[in-house]
């Protein structure tokens, strides 16, 4: 059975949504930017930030299992990591944006070469328990080096970021701070998986066997695609530590790779506003649970069960189904 | 002084190797069988320990039968969630059996810690077996000896199986060429039931048999499962006698870095399954196939 070479795509279901119509992104974009005065209160504005980080987060993922086609479980390591470096350049140097951002998106993306080179040695499970080793390993350092990371009580006391002189106070500016990276983001990303480099991650993920028969360079890319991925997971780490004040090594939790991968899926993987709306939900759904509800996760894991047999395609692809019948 | 200090690591080593094995075994037959990668046995895993827990606590079991029954009970359990989450998805590709019993390991870690609620449960050491006895002028606990030998006599029962009797026969069929065996006349969707349910049971056993040893909390399975994975992958994907060699290096490289660099040993681990990857994409005893 093993030996059987599928022909079909083999990747995740793709949603059709987004591609081919600006409106609907430039239309949430503008949304998004004006939702902070459209009367919301701190707390919303507050929630939604939190909401929109784990946004670029989830859009990170999508990179490598929805367009590459590598499922990881260990997603939260470079997030969790460039909380880590940014909260402590910030309080012990200086809490300078595009200074912390250069430090940690440096350490992300060191650690990424090095880890990325062994874990896309394999794909298909293999990739996916490696990753989640590594995101171990991540947070048993978290833990263990105290010196550095005050151990299980975490990096507390990240002062307010700074940029241009100016620093950015909590709620609206920060919000309309993270809505502008979110942004680039997408647009960033939205670019890159239409270069001929995107397409061949996408050749990839629709048959590795065969991407590898024309002459690509699979190994090369799989591994480019997972140090682009953990660059993006570090900006919204970096981000994060900001809104949080600190950070613990919580964030490196297996758990959290499993909320990160929860989002993306149920948004739509392959689509890169599917993860953009994942998150969206699944903060404020959980917010609502959590508060009156004790078995969340429970829950949570009974929604993603279901969601993986019944819409392994997402919300995008329910919406895609309903809305753009071919 | 210090050669000793690294018996006493080893002997760790072998200790948790041996459970390793019990959950690795499992892990590697269900993968063999019906490419079902269960993220959930270490949640099964942790089943077990709940399970002793209530017998003994609640039914007023002895450990020893408590033992026998709490991972017959979770056989059931096993089965019910194959039948519920992997049948309906037989289909698709594998990496879905990941995805979904990753939700189902959420789901009954969440209802252990809903019903149990999240906080830590010690077992005494059962008796006969308290208590230290001296190994080369060493007091080692008795009991992780008995267990250590009790989880090898399993896991050699489990060998036998499915070298010995017809069902294993089967087993062996499927894991080599699931199509040729279905054609046959091996009916793989009754076999594949039975063997996750064994194997659930398996590490319902690795457990409750490990409650005395490393206590009983909602994520007790989470750390072993991490290393039952990593010495499967490392053994290469379903294959048995792959899985026992990679369940030892595992639990030595854990336990002999342990005792020299304390929480650095994960890293250490790290770069040995690094190592082995790099040179051998496929598991030391894998053949041919990156899973």
């Amino acid at each position: 059975m093993a030996r059987v070479v599928v022909t079909q795509d083999r990747g995740a279901p793709r949603a059709r949504l987004g591609w081919g119509r600006p409106a609907l992104p430039l239309a949430g974009a503008l949304l998004l930017v004006v939702f902070p005065f459209l009367g919301a209160g701190t707390f919303t504005t507050t929630l939604l930030t939190e909401a929109l980080i784990y946004a670029i987060w989830a859009m990170s993922l999508d990179l490598l299992v929805g367009f590459t086609g590598l499922v990881t479980f260990g997603h939260a390591a470079g997030f969790g990591l460039a909380t880590y470096a940014a909260g402590w350049f910030a309080r012990e140097v200086a809490p300078e944006l595009p200074l912390v951002f250069v430090v940690s998106q440096s350490v992300v993306a060191a650690v990424a070469l090095v880890t990325g080179f062994v874990a896309t040695r394999v794909s298909g499970v293999a990739f996916a328990i490696i990753s989640l080793a590594i995101c171990q390993v991540l947070f048993q350092i978290a833990v263990g080096w105290r010196a550095v990371t005050e151990g299980m009580d975490g990096l507390v006391g990240v002062p307010l970021p700074r940029l241009f002189g100016r620093t950015i106070v909590p709620g609206v500016e920060f919000y309309l701070l993270t809505v502008t990276l979110l942004i680039a983001v997408y647009v960033g990303l939205r670019w890159l998986v239409d270069t001929p480099f995107g397409r061949t991650l996408q050749a990839i993920r629709t048959n590795e066997q065969r991407a590898a028969a024309i002459g690509i360079n699979v190994r090369l890319h799989k591994w480019l695609a997972f140090v682009i991925s953990w660059f993006v997971a570090g900006l919204a780490g970096t981000l994060f530590v900001f809104m949080k004040a600190g950070t613990t090594p919580m964030v490196l939790h297996w758990s959290e790779s499993g909320n990160v991968l929860a989002m993306t899926i149920f948004g739509g993987l392959g689509t890169l506003i599917g993860p953009i709306v994942g998150a969206i939900g699944f903060v404020f759904l959980r917010d609502e649970f959590t508060t009156h509800f004790r078995a969340w996760q429970f829950a949570f894991g009974l929604v993603f069960v279901l969601v993986v047999i019944l819409f392994p395609s997402g919300l995008a692809g329910l919406a895609s189904r309903f809305w753009s019948r071919p | 002084m210090d050669l000793n200090f690294l018996f006493v690591s080893a002997l760790n080593g072998v200790i948790y190797g041996a459970f390793l094995l019990l959950t690795s075994l499992g892990l590697s037959l269900v993968f063999g069988l019906g490419r079902v990668v269960n993220f959930a046995h270490g949640a099964l895993y942790a089943i077990g320990g709940y399970a002793l827990l209530d017998l003994m606590r609640r039914a007023g079991f002895g450990y020893w039968p408590a033992l026998v029954v709490a991972p017959l009970l979770v056989v059931p359990v096993a089965i019910v969630m194959e039948r519920l989450t992997i049948f309906p998805i037989r289909r698709r590709p594998e990496i879905y059996t990941l995805l979904v019993t990753f939700g189902v390991s959420f789901m009954i870690i969440g209802a252990i810690e809903y019903l149990w609620g999240t906080g830590t449960s010690l077992i005494q050491t059962p008796a006969p077996f308290g208590g230290t006895m001296s190994v080369l002028g060493n007091q080692y606990p008795r009991y992780r000896l008995v267990a250590a030998a009790l989880s090898l006599l399993v896991s050699a029962g489990v060998f036998a199986f499915v070298q010995l009797t017809p069902i294993g026969l089967r087993i062996r069929a499927i894991t080599d060429d699931a199509d040729m065996a279905e054609a046959l006349g091996i009916d793989t969707k009754w076999l594949l039931s039975l063997v996750f349910g064994g194997a659930g049971g398996l590490a319902a056993f690795a457990g409750a048999l490990g409650a005395p040893i490393f206590a009983v909390q909602p994520e007790m399975g989470t750390g072993i499962l991490l290393d039952s994975f990593l010495a499967v992958i490392l053994g290469g994907l379903g294959n048995l006698p792959g899985s026992a060699a990679g369940a030892f290096i595992v639990a030595m490289t854990k336990s002999i870095g342990g005792g020299y660099i304390a929480d650095w040993s994960i890293a250490l681990l790290f770069v040995v399954v690094g190592v082995v990857l790099v040179f051998r994409p496929t598991g030391i005893l894998g053949r041919g196939r990156v899973a």
